[in-house]
């Protein structure tokens, strides 16, 4: 019996956040006292600097320009029975989510997603986030094998402390299909205003309306160095453009403050702002998720206190 | 020529998400007055199959719903959104349905019948992630999440995929295959007033679950979230929270 970590990609090399999930299989593989491995899914992602005398490591040698789901759960299931594992986790992103639940019919197991804390304690507890944020969901590990994935920021990175290359196994691919191909786009990354400010301040769907909108631009503009963004809602809906969109499938900010303006808070978005130094939160809902990540929260309407704050603010500076 | 398709469009009811919850014995519980409507990704999802059948390339698309007595309002919903046929597999509820037993049934109903499966990426209550990617799994189909961009030229399908801000990735499926569709730029219809008069007179087909198919719950407890930080809430009137936060931005040196 063992533990399993999957690595996830990032801009075509192995997800640092991968060390995320070492760290939490760590305390899984110290309660349970099993060894721990971990997969990375694909040769020309520079995987081997992922490995130690403290697990092992198995390169799947695909390409990840081949990437299909269905030939790497083929794949990664020989492994997981290969190595015996009890434990499957995975990152919680769109690339690896794609594929890993489909994991479970083929070695049939149970799988539970977005996974945001474990407790070992006792038993070995996971919790999830659910209903959009407002509720958390304990599952308590009865069965295995199982898989898990676990939101990004979750742990504390793991310290790989003393690399050792002979650790590594390596799993040759022979039957690869040249016919199967993908590309990778990368959008317009001109625009860094999200990485460099110092305030964001954030757009929930309760602005209702683009034209209101403008109050958020006004309110941001009252700080040297801020940006504007947005809950993904606010970009489907096409007020603000996908590049300014936080959460796990946009971006993740690390500024000095971030304001969420009439932001509910679910967890994917919750995923993307636990970089912020102070999270202030302005939401009408006194029970709206977003105040249980917040260092400061103010129940208001944004509509009302906006306007009054960007007074105060003109005629006090 | 392109063979016109068969289109299967996975559908899930969900509470509102305005809607107030309450725990009752570690479990949700909504009130009555709830308002229950279609998952958001999935009408994403059923607007791409549309948008498939506006081109005239779909021989017909099917919805489907596992779920107590009210999911047949969502179905309804699809109907009038410009699905063909609709189906209702009758449970007693589907909250805590884990993904496997509604990904197991759908495939038993699906069978090999359909060249086409949409989901939509998640649901918002449940939050899973996992629909789609077991029903391709359990068919041995091929399949992607996360699309937000889907084309159709001489029977290969090309879908674009998500991944963050910056990046997405693009290839074929062959088919038959699931498709999970993340929300996007492309919104969703509202239903036309010539299909709402013709969903009037629809008949939804109801289907009793397969027995065979253990309906087991996801054996678990739900709390309120709990708290990463100490929410130090502002208090007062308007004008007093306005100074508060004022002083709290100074500190911060950001204002």
């Amino acid at each position: 019996m063992s533990i399993l970590v999957i690595a996830d990609v990032k801009n075509h090399t192995v997800n640092p956040s991968t060390l995320e999930i070492l760290s939490a299989a760590n305390e899984i593989a110290k309660k349970n006292n099993m060894p721990m491995y971990i997969l990375i899914p694909f040769g020309n992602i520079g995987g081997d600097s992922y490995c130690s005398n403290e697990f092992k490591t198995c390169i799947l040698d695909l390409d990840i320009e081949q990437y299909r789901a269905l030939n790497l759960v083929k794949y990664i299931s020989t492994v997981i029975r290969e190595v015996n594992a009890s434990y499957i986790i995975g990152l919680h992103t769109p690339f690896s989510i794609d594929y890993i639940p489909a994991l479970s019919v083929e070695i049939n197991a149970q799988c539970v997603t977005q996974i945001h804390s474990l407790d070992v304690s006792e038993y070995i507890t996971v919790t999830r986030g659910s209903h959009a944020g407002k509720l958390d969901q304990h599952i308590v590990i009865n069965e295995t094998p199982i898989i898990l994935t676990i939101l990004p920021g979750s742990f504390a990175p793991y310290t790989i402390t003393d690399v050792q290359t002979k650790e590594i196994t390596t799993i040759h691919i022979h039957e690869k299909d040249k016919h199967v191909y993908c590309k990778f786009i990368t959008k317009d990354s001109k625009d860094t205003s999200l990485d460099e400010a110092d305030v964001i301040v954030g757009a929930g769907k309760g602005i209702g309306s683009r034209e209101n909108l403008n109050l958020i631009f006004e309110f941001a503009k009252l700080f040297p160095h801020s940006a504007v963004a947005g809950s993904r809602i606010v970009c489907d809906y096409g007020w603000l453009p996908y590049s300014k969109q936080i959460g796990i499938t946009g971006k993740s900010i690390a500024p000095k403050v971030y304001i969420a303006c009439a932001i509910s808070g679910s967890s994917q978005h919750v995923a993307g702002i636990k970089g912020a130094k102070t999270i202030i939160a302005i939401n009408k809902d006194p029970y709206a998720p977003i105040f249980n990540v917040s260092h400061y929260g103010v129940v208001a309407d944004i509509f009302e206190f906006i306007p009054q704050f960007i007074d105060f603010v003109q005629n006090n500076t | 020529m392109q063979t016109k398709l068969k289109i299967l469009v996975c559908i899930k009811q969900v509470p509102d998400t305005n809607a107030s919850l309450c725990l009752n014995n570690g479990m949700p519980e909504y009130d009555e007055k709830t308002v229950y409507v279609i998952n958001r990704y999935d009408e994403y999802a059923l607007e791409e199959a549309l948008q498939l059948k506006d081109r005239g390339l779909t021989s017909y698309i099917h919805t489907i719903s596992v779920g107590p007595g009210r999911v047949q309002k969502a179905l309804r919903r699809s109907l009038e959104m410009g699905a063909d046929e609709a189906f209702h597999i009758q449970t007693q509820d589907d909250g805590l349905n884990t993904p496997h037993v509604i990904a197991q049934t759908i495939t038993q109903f699906a069978q090999h019948a359909y060249d086409i499966i949409f989901t939509g990426v998640m649901s918002e209550d449940a939050m899973n992630q996992q629909t789609g990617q077991l029903i391709a799994a359990m068919l041995g189909y091929n399949h992607a999440t996360g699309v937000t961009e889907l084309s159709l030229i001489n029977n290969t399908i090309t879908i674009t995929r998500e991944l963050d801000a910056q990046e997405s990735l693009m290839y074929n499926l062959p088919i038959p295959c699931v498709i999970s569709v993340q929300s996007s730029i492309q919104k969703p219809r509202y239903p036309s007033l010539s299909n709402v008069l013709r969903a009037r007179k629809q008949e939804i087909a109801i289907i009793k679950p397969d027995l065979a198919i253990p309906f087991a719950q996801t054996k678990c407890y739900f709390t309120m979230p709990q708290k990463t930080t100490q929410c130090q809430f502002i208090e007062g009137s308007i004008s007093q929270k306005v100074t508060e936060l004022y002083a709290i931005l100074h500190k911060n040196a950001v204002l």
